[in-house]
């Protein structure tokens, strides 16, 4: 008897049991269901668009695709695309997670209305995505991604609008030797592929020139207190303090630095190039700092004016990528109204005939590798707690 | 700089970066004191903190520094006590039977929802942090401390001393320290045993919150992801100083910021972590308890 | 499920299935340590970076195929396990987690700093996919389709399980939930307790090697950020929600938490909010996860 009842409210216990998985599935389902459903089907062509969204590189992947949403609201001015298509931006967030990325751009390929994809913002996560759009023969066009490395595979779909770091780290190089007559310096970088890349060109370019490199150490990305490493550097007496990293710690870096009484300039790379940098840095701190930038100043492109001042009105002040993830969307979307048919073969032939597209930065042309040769990298310097455009440097 | 002089300096540094892990440490060592819980969401609580701070001091504007000081201080405590106490009810009692490490899954869960609210609140880009007090700095002999760094030690010290007392000679406190050792008898003592954890969690995150405000104010720029980084070495600090102990919490974030301060400064910037965390291992090889530990709960 | 490609061949979906089965071959791993040992390990995604740089630096050093980089991938990983365990294992309960989570951050940092051998931050560029002689077709590379990848991660995970099963039903299983219930009462009864953890630490790091390799020929490309303390928590989610011990528990829990973030894509800029909140009600639901069974419910 007893057994018999403890029988049975092992059953009952079980029946709960499951009913509760059960619930839990459904939840999945339900869910799973939500994040795929869709509108109501008409003929659309879509451009992919991935960058993170969210995660700690997110006010990157933002600024960025609002370039790129003003780019396609620009297209539609003009009218359709493709006769009888309307056009659409497919944002995906990859988080800067190389194995997101993959699965964003197989989602992407996968999708017969993409035609063209502009994207990712971080090199790791531009490499090994690069691949899958080249075996679609799909058009990619990374608008920041600057690794060198991704343009040497050889894709014939693979497009980039920004300068490589191989070029914006001796330029910085030079301007530090030759203009600022720099000749201790110190190099930090964020450990990333791209800081790291970028002060490793840095580095070559200067001991090419003879200057002497006191120290290249790393510091970790989303740590505050670089203090410890800063008076360190102050101990060494260096002219030069160059940080190749992203704003948040290149900020931190310029104000502890004021704040340990470390007395070298500092310059940095086109990463900390947002104007959020000299707030955050507080505008005493920032003053007399010089910044390497991609491209020459974007509010002095006549070019260009149009686009800032409609970008500035919509979103804020314009951070540091939004103008080329406008650029390569533009193009994208030129490629594709120029091929005039739905069909990702013919708007990458179509792309291959691009000459002297007229974009932000004055004729867009590209190279063998598909890198852009508009390869002007600008200094910039902060003044009155703004910055102000020094002149386009030289690489060579 | 002399070798001293510098070697002084770089205390300075560790010191200050240890006190703010320390205070975030308190608030893990409490909970786990009390239901052997890593509160794995404690960090973004402490993001919050900050974050309240900054929209406290934002609003007020044109009183003197320390009345804006207080009112953020008590504004970040209420909001996060508050946040605190509901995690606890939404992400922790309904799964309290279930095996201890259960909680991960809420607690990963509820720092997602966090981090992703202040993100669409206060937007992804970092916030410059306003001044919460007068830039003032003091030099000795070559070694400089500034205000900021009196500030942070200052508040360390006093919570910790504030809250063993609370711990060792309250009610309250006999409360939580009977509820760490047998939840069971003390719900039949007529201890209201839920109620004491509830506010052990608010508890924890109000001094969180504190620890958001100063590491703010010390650092100058905010982001909403500040929780995760700073958390986990604060989790760290919690357990290397023998979790569950209060002052244990507070040696083990001054140890691991020292060791972190003087890694870099000495050593290597990018090694740093690898050298705080081989010290830290060497360490718990020889006290395997943590440095002034008691409490080990040996199941996951 | 085998046939899976065949009836629907949509390669975004199959790739999100084939990641979320290389999490359920790491969730299976991790079990072995976690689920049935019973030692709480926050490190675990260095096994999965051990391998998969072993594979590519083999690969790309010495022209290694993908196949035979397999057996050191594992064995390299799984020595991991075993001469990090043999130090660590001194250390019990959450100290153990420190260990572990600082091994973890030391294998990720000196992948990044030791640039000469790894590639540093810009990681390990254009490794081998795998190729396969396929009868009347000559030589087949994987290249970046789904199918295949899908296959042998099936594979690996069909492998792996029976693998886990059969150790679980077998005396070394029993011998390891002995020691998770209680590792005095083991001991005395004549376990080798410090062998039999080594032993789970050992398979459970092989097993991640084995993943490792399968990741880094799917990818191309590898780098240190790829494996993460995220990744190691995520893993380590994987298996409570599952249900600890369980091999249907692993493998499910990885296919829903490894899923999940790629099917609320349609949330856009809110779905790791809407993934916190799901972990957080699927958790309430389910307190002792999927497939757990309450009767461990007093293990704490």
């Amino acid at each position: 008897m007893a057994v018999g009842h403890r029988a049975r409210l092992l059953r009952l216990k079980s029946v709960r049991h499951f009913s509760k998985r059960g619930k839990c599935l459904t939840l999945f389902l339900l869910l799973a269901g939500l994040g795929g459903c869709g509108g109501p089907r008409e003929p659309v062509v879509k451009i992919g668009f991935v960058a993170p969204l969210t995660g700690d590189q997110a006010p990157h992947g933002q600024d960025m695709l609002q370039g790129a949403r003003l780019a396609v609201a620009h297209a539609l001015t003009e009218g359709p695309v493709i006769p009888g298509h309307s056009l659409a931006l497919a944002p995906l967030d990859d988080q800067r997670n190389p194995t997101q990325a993959v699965a964003a751009a197989k989602k992407l390929v996968a999708d017969p209305d993409v035609m063209a994809v502009v994207g990712h913002l971080n090199s790791s996560c531009t490499m090994p995505a690069s691949a899958i759009y080249h075996q679609a023969r799909m058009l990619h066009i990374t608008p920041i991604s600057s690794n060198p490395q991704i343009s040497r595979q050889g894709f014939d779909t693979f497009y980039r609008t920004c300068v490589t770091d191989d070029l914006q780290g001796p330029a910085a190089a030079l301007f530090a030797v030759r203009e600022l007559g720099a000749s201790r310096i110190f190099i930090l970088d964020d450990m990333t592929t791209y800081g790291r890349g970028l002060a490793n060109e840095f580095e070559k370019k200067l001991k090419a020139l003879g200057a002497a490199v006191l120290g290249h150490e790393g510091i970790t990305q989303g740590d505050k207190d670089f203090t410890p490493i800063l008076t360190k550097i102050k101990a060494l007496n260096p002219d030069l303090l160059y940080f190749a990293g992203m704003f948040p710690e290149g900020a931190l870096l310029i104000k502890q630095k004021a704040d340990v009484g470390l007395a070298a300039r500092f310059m940095g790379g086109d990463g900390q190039f947002d104007p959020v940098l000299i707030d955050l840095a507080t505008p005493q701190a920032a003053e007399g700092i010089y910044l390497t930038t991609i491209g020459s100043d974007i509010h002095q492109t006549p070019t260009a004016r149009a686009f800032v001042a409609e970008y500035e009105e919509q979103f804020g002040p314009i951070g540091a990528y939004s103008a080329y993830a406008y650029e390569a969307t533009s193009i994208a979307i030129w490629a594709i109204r120029q091929a005039g048919v739905k069909d990702r073969r013919a708007v990458l032939a179509t792309m291959k005939t691009l000459k002297d597209y007229p974009g932000l930065f004055g004729p867009q042309n590209f190279d063998e590798k598909g890198d852009s040769l508009i390869r002007d990298v600008g200094i910039f310097t902060v003044k009155d707690g703004r910055f102000q455009f020094v002149k386009t440097a030289a690489w060579e | 700089m002399t070798p001293l002089q510098l070697f002084l300096q770089q205390l300075a540094n560790g010191l200050t970066l240890g006190a703010i892990y320390a205070l975030i440490a308190l608030g893990y060592t409490m909970v786990y004191g009390v239901v052997q819980l890593i509160n794995f969401a404690h960090g973004e609580i402490f993001m919050v903190g900050a974050y309240a701070a900054l929209t406290v001091a934002l609003a007020i504007t044109g009183a003197p520094w320390w009345a804006v000081l207080a009112v953020c201080a008590l504004g970040a405590m209420a909001l996060c006590g508050a946040l605190g106490w509901a995690t606890e009810r939404v992400a922790y009692r309904p799964i309290r039977s279930a095996p201890r490490l259960n909680a991960l899954i809420t607690a990963i869960g509820m720092s997602f929802v966090l981090q992703n609210l202040v993100m669409r609140i206060y937007g992804a880009t970092d916030r410059r942090f306003p001044e919460l007090w007068p830039a003032v700095r003091w030099q000795w002999g070559g070694v400089t401390v500034t205000l900021t760094q009196v500030v942070v030690w200052g508040t360390a010290a006093l919570l910790m001393v504030g809250l063993q007392w609370l711990v060792m000679r309250t009610r309250l406190g006999v409360a939580m320290r009977a509820t760490s050792q047998d939840v069971a008898a003390c719900a039949l003592l007529g201890i209201p045993v839920n109620r004491i954890i509830a506010v052990t969690f608010a508890l924890g995150s109000a001094l969180a919150a504190v620890g958001g405000m100063l590491f703010g104010g010390y650092y100058g720029t905010i982001n909403f992801h500040d929780g995760y980084l700073t958390g986990l070495k604060a989790f760290t600090a919690a357990v290397l100083g023998g979790i569950g102990n209060i002052p244990g919490a507070m040696v083990g974030g001054v140890v691991l910021g020292l060791l972190e301060g003087l890694g870099a400064g000495y050593l290597s910037s990018q090694w740093k972590n690898v050298f705080a965390f081989v010290i830290l291992v060497c360490l718990l090889l020889f006290k395997p308890t943590g440095l002034l530990g008691e409490r080990v709960a040996d199941r996951a | 499920m085998a046939a899976l490609p065949l009836v629907y061949p949509h390669p975004y979906h199959l790739d999100v299935l084939t990641t979320s089965l290389l999490y359920a071959l790491l969730a299976l791993g991790l079990n072995l340590i976690v689920g049935l040992t019973g030692v709480l390990h926050l490190g675990y995604a260095a096994f999965f970076a051990i391998g998969a740089y072993t594979y590519g630096l083999l690969n790309l050093r010495a022209g290694w195929p993908f196949w035979p980089s397999l057996v050191p991938a594992a064995a390299v990983a799984g020595l991991f396990g075993v001469g990090i365990g043999l130090p660590a294992l001194r250390v019990r309960g959450d100290y153990l987690a420190i260990v572990t989570l600082g091994f973890g951050e030391i294998v990720r940092i000196a992948f990044t700093n030791l640039e000469r051998w790894t590639g540093g931050p810009n990681g390990l560029l254009g490794i081998d996919h795998p190729r396969l002689w396929w009868p009347g077709h000559g030589i087949f590379d994987f290249g970046v389709a789904s199918a295949p990848y899908y296959y042998l991660v099936c594979a690996a995970v069909i492998l792996a399980a029976a693998l886990c099963v059969r150790l679980s039903r077998s005396r070394i299983g029993r011998a390891w939930v002995a020691i998770r219930e209680d590792e005095l009462a083991a001991a005395c009864a004549g376990i080798p307790v410090l062998q039999l953890k080594l032993l789970a630490q050992g398979c459970g790091g092989a097993i991640a090697g084995l993943a490792g390799a399968v990741f880094a020929a799917k990818q191309g490309t590898i780098t240190p950020d790829s494996f993460d303390f995220i990744l190691s928590v995520m893993v380590l989610a994987m298996v409570v929600l599952g249900g600890l011990g369980s091999v249907r528990g692993a493998i499910v829990g990885a296919l829903v938490l490894g899923s999940l973030p790629e099917l609320l894509r349609g949330f856009d800029q809110y779905r790791m909010l809407a993934f916190g909140l799901a972990m957080i009600v699927i958790m309430r639901l389910r307190p002792q996860g999927l497939f757990g069974r309450s009767s461990h419910a007093s293990a704490a």
